[in-house]
């Protein structure tokens, strides 16, 4: 701070000695409208690229992803094949992947802010949580084959491919947690403590409460995320839509929807896989699909906002 | 349809006797290639899940044949996955899977002991055929020509007849099925040297049907089940059109197998379905609709190491 | 009271067991992946015999012709996480200055939120928009040149997108993180606001931008399905220059293992590349390591 000030005043120093105050005055002046200018310009041409990226998917896929029948069509059909299965799947694997990485980021997170001693454990744990962060998608999809699907015996399946993007979504719930618990005012915890609640009570009964907007909404937004995967799950849960059977009520059977050992296909996997197929009439479905894929993810962010408020609201409010 | 169903019924109502009559039964499918009635008459004895990885390049006809199978066969499921031909033989070979589906010979990519353990199921013939992007002004070349091309001694398309352009060589990447096709039937046992770079080497069919499109005076090589005349333009190879009569016949040799893969003591579900492959139902139709070529129609047969021979 | 004490006591272990279990757990798995991919990837040289120093030198990756030499696929893996984190960075940098410096609420409001959605495209869809728009361009720029319009540049610049909402979001928060009795002071001495970010603000936030470029390089470095699409996956060569067709670390996996079979040479080598991936990420997160300390000491 010390430093910074005074290195400060000398270049202030260094200006004034000039010999006109004013030019250097004025100079500054331009230089700071300049630079503003440039800054301006920067975040419209960012916010331009957004809009033009948006705009390009749903001007090329919205006709498509708006045809009658296009998401309620098995890609198996013959005459006009839609997107049902994949859309299934997507979020089929999306709570599967929900219900194992939230959990366990939670616990992952609370131990770190509640409970971790300043030691060697707790820095190696949250170094190995970095990594995992860190770690290329596909790396984490060449593991899921080996481990998931062969050692573990899963096979090419929905519990594989949950798996490997349960191993992106930790690292992102464990920070979103952390930062929501963080942030519980220090006076909350204080006052459960001083009631006599041990930490754990403090955690269950008044911080997670009160961070559970934040929460909420990190969850969510991580949904996103993990919706649009590909990587990591052509080799997990494969690229190959199943021929689902609604009707089906043999668990075990891989054309049961709801069984987790069968290999699924979602919407990012199937642009990929369209894309180095084609045939006839399967750049419409591409850009459907697309077009699909981004309003999903443009829902999860908003419904991400909205719940989070409702939340906050509701919490406030009693 | 209504046929079937009476039928396994009837079959339900005789009992579970006649399994091994069904498997009887299903062999003589497979071998005498007759009706589709008599393995209706089965399917409701065999059960079973039967998973199937491997090739893309034939992946939907496979599915589109299992969407029928499963019909006639409620009781078996045809899991499908992809993964390419090397990863079909890997998981068939490893007992991964029930069937490997590969554009090669098993003998190109495993083991001869490993391959020798597995049965070849050929399924359908397929052709290809050099593409180029449609300004090009050339409508032939020999294969000679093409050599040059894909060797990099030929660069410009005037040397070929063509209007001056720079040649774009696009590739298929090294170990792709199509490509080793392509360069068994053009380059002939020779290399391209290791200083001729492709202006790309893609992954798959559907970049390469992007690409060709988009570069003027490209040049690349696809399966015939992708042709499309509105998209890119198919050359004639010493005068030879690249149709599926002309690969039948003999005349166009660039042509492979697609192949899917047992092993040797393959269940009674598996077979079921590779005996479907094989039937009429399947092969009459499906198969060309896909845009490949009947086994039963070719009149040259090819072996693991490329040699080709009159039937 | 010592009754009490005790089931208290029991709760706060289950607590702390329950909570230590899911760390453990987290740890577990990122050992065993480390572990695994270790020794897939090392049986590569040592089963297999291929030479370490020749697959790191070696300039042609032709698996099926048994030539494993990694080096045009490192050189591309670099290339396009340099050139595309220099494409991103004045661009990140001047949103976050612009968003916490200028327009604060604007900020917070309404471009934040739009940015983490940009984070959540997929990235098949930006290697399909990378495909058809940026190829295009490409081809159009430079002609016959850009051959396919496939190569580093078209990579770099697909990439460059993809990691600026990582690098604009960490950048406003390092730049957020910044006490505002720097500015004050610097303010208070007659300091423009261009000075004031010049000067003082840029420079006390300088290891958090670092982390932030550090970020992004990471994800520019692991990216897969994107710069598969754009890049032209030529291996067999050294890349010539930025119009070159090449392939990455991560786009010549994904091809390789298409066409290679389990417990075969080329199956290990392409292991090794997953092992130098890994080795370059974990290094990344060590630099990050690095860089906090050292701030930390710095600021005393």
């Amino acid at each position: 701070m010390a430093s910074i000030t005074t290195s400060k005043a000398a270049s202030v120093e260094s200006g004034g000695l000039g010999v006109d105050l004013d030019a250097h005055a004025r100079r500054i002046g331009k230089q700071d409208r300049v630079a503003t200018g440039i800054l301006t310009v920067i975040v419209a041409f960012v916010l331009f690229l957004l809009g033009a990226i948006v705009a390009f998917i749903l001007v090329k896929g919205l006709g498509k992803a708006l045809a009658p029948g296009f998401l309620t069509t098995a890609p198996t059909a013959a005459e006009n094949p839609g997107i049902s299965s994949e859309l299934f799947d997507s979020f089929y694997m999306l709570i599967i992947t929900l219900l194992i990485s939230v959990p366990i980021s939670l616990g992952a997170a609370i131990f770190l802010v509640e409970y971790a001693p300043d030691n060697w454990v707790t820095k190696a744990a949250s170094t190995a949580i970095e990594t995992l962060s860190s770690l290329p998608s596909i790396v984490v999809g060449m593991f899921g084959s080996l481990f998931f699907v062969v050692t573990l015996g899963w096979g090419i399946s929905i519990l594989a491919g949950a798996m490997a993007l349960t191993m992106f979504n930790i690292p992102i719930l464990v920070r979103v947690i952390q930062r929501a618990l963080e942030d519980v005012p220090r006076s909350q915890r204080d006052a459960g403590l001083a009631m006599g609640l041990t930490r754990w009570e403090t955690t269950l009964h008044v911080l997670l409460p009160a961070a559970m907007p934040a929460i909420v909404t990190g969850v969510v937004i991580s949904a996103g995320r993990v919706f649009g995967e590909a990587a990591a799950l052509i080799f997990t849960s494969g690229s190959a839509a199943v021929n689902i059977n609604f009707a089906s009520l043999n668990l075990a059977s891989p054309r049961n929807p709801w069984n987790i050992f069968r290999p699924a296909e979602t919407l990012a996997v199937h642009i990929w896989k369209l894309k180095m197929e084609p045939s006839p009439g399967n750049d419409e479905i591409v850009w459907g699909t697309a077009a699909v894929l981004i309003i999903c993810v443009l829902l999860f962010n908003v419904l991400a906002r909205v719940l989070g408020k409702f939340l906050a609201k509701k919490m406030t409010s009693e | 349809m209504s046929k079937l169903d009476s039928l396994s019924r009837r079959q339900f109502v005789a009992g579970f006797g006649g399994t091994l009559a069904a498997v009887a039964g299903l062999g003589l499918v497979g071998c005498g290639g007759s009706g589709n009635s008599e393995s209706g008459s089965d399917a409701a004895s065999v059960s079973g899940t039967v998973n199937c990885s491997g090739a893309t390049s034939f992946q939907k006809l496979v599915e589109s044949a299992a969407t029928k199978f499963e019909d006639a066969y409620p009781d078996v499921t045809v899991a499908i996955t992809g993964g390419g031909s090397g990863q079909g033989l890997s998981d068939v070979k490893d007992g991964k899977a029930q069937i490997g589906r590969s554009d090669v010979f098993a003998e190109e990519k495993l083991e001869a002991a490993d391959a020798a353990k597995l049965t070849d199921n050929t399924v359908a013939v397929v052709g290809m055929g050099p593409i180029v992007n449609s300004s090009v002004d050339v409508d032939g070349l020999t294969t000679e020509q093409l050599k040059g091309i894909f060797t990099g001694a030929i660069t410009d398309w005037s040397e070929v007849g063509g209007t001056a352009g720079k040649i774009q060589v696009i590739e298929r990447k090294a170990g792709s099925g199509t490509r080793a096709t392509f360069e068994a039937a053009v380059l002939a046992g020779e290399k391209a040297p290791d200083t001729f770079a492709p202006v790309a080497e893609e992954d798959s069919s559907g970049t390469v049907v992007e690409k060709i499109q988009a570069t003027e005076g490209s040049i690349s090589y696809l399966a015939f089940s992708y042709f499309d005349d509105t998209k890119f333009k198919a050359l004639k190879v010493d005068g030879v059109e690249p149709t599926a009569e002309n690969v039948c016949s003999g005349d166009f040799n660039i042509w492979a197998y697609e192949h899917m893969y047992t092993a040797a003591d393959a269940d009674e579900a598996t077979q079921a379905f590779i005996d479907f492959m094989l039937s009429d139902e399947v092969q009459g139709s499906l198969v060309e609709e896909e845009g490949f070529i009947p086994v039963s129609d070719m009149k040259v047969s090819k072996d693991a190491d490329g040699k080709v021979s009159s039937k | 009271m010592a009754k009490q004490l005790l089931p208290k006591r029991r709760l706060e272990n289950v607590g702390l067991g329950l909570t230590g279990a899911c760390v453990a757990l987290v740890a577990v798995i990122v050992v065993t992946l480390i572990v695994m991919v270790a020794q897939q990837g090392l049986s590569a040289f040592f089963v297999d015999g291929i030479d370490f120093g020749a697959f790191i030198t070696g300039t042609s990756w032709v698996p099926s012709d048994g030539k494993y030499g990694a080096l045009p696929l490192i050189v591309t893996s670099f290339g396009v996480m340099v050139l595309s984190t220099l494409f991103t960075l004045p661009v990140a940098l001047g949103s976050a200055i612009f968003v916490v410096e200028v327009r604060p609420g604007f900020g917070r409001k309404v471009f934040q939120p739009l940015v983490e959605l940009l984070v959540g495209i997929p990235s098949v869809v930006y290697g399909l928009i990378g495909l058809t728009v940026v190829n295009a361009a490409m081809r159009a720029v430079f002609g016959d040149a850009a051959g396919t319009g496939a190569g580093i540049l078209s990579g770099a610049i697909v990439l460059a997108v993809m990691i600026l909402p990582t690098v604009t979001t960490l950048s406003i928060d390092a730049l957020a993180a910044v006490p505002n009795q720097y500015r004050e002071g610097s303010y208070a001495l007659g300091c423009t606001r261009w000075q004031t970010v010049w000067h003082v603000v840029l420079k006390s936030a300088l290891p958090s931008l670092m982390t932030a470029v550090i970020l992004g390089m990471t994800r520019a470095f692991g990216e897969t399905l994107a710069v598969q699409m754009v890049i032209g996956g030529v291996e067999k060569i050294m890349p010539a220059g930025l119009l070159s067709p090449a392939a990455t670390l991560t786009t010549a996996l994904t091809s390789g293992f298409a066409n290679a079979t389990t417990g075969s040479v080329q199956y290990h080598a392409l292991w090794a590349l997953g092992l130098l991936l890994m080795g370059m990420s974990l290094f990344f997160i060590l630099i990050i390591h690095l860089i906090g300390s050292k701030g930390a000491k710095d600021r005393g």
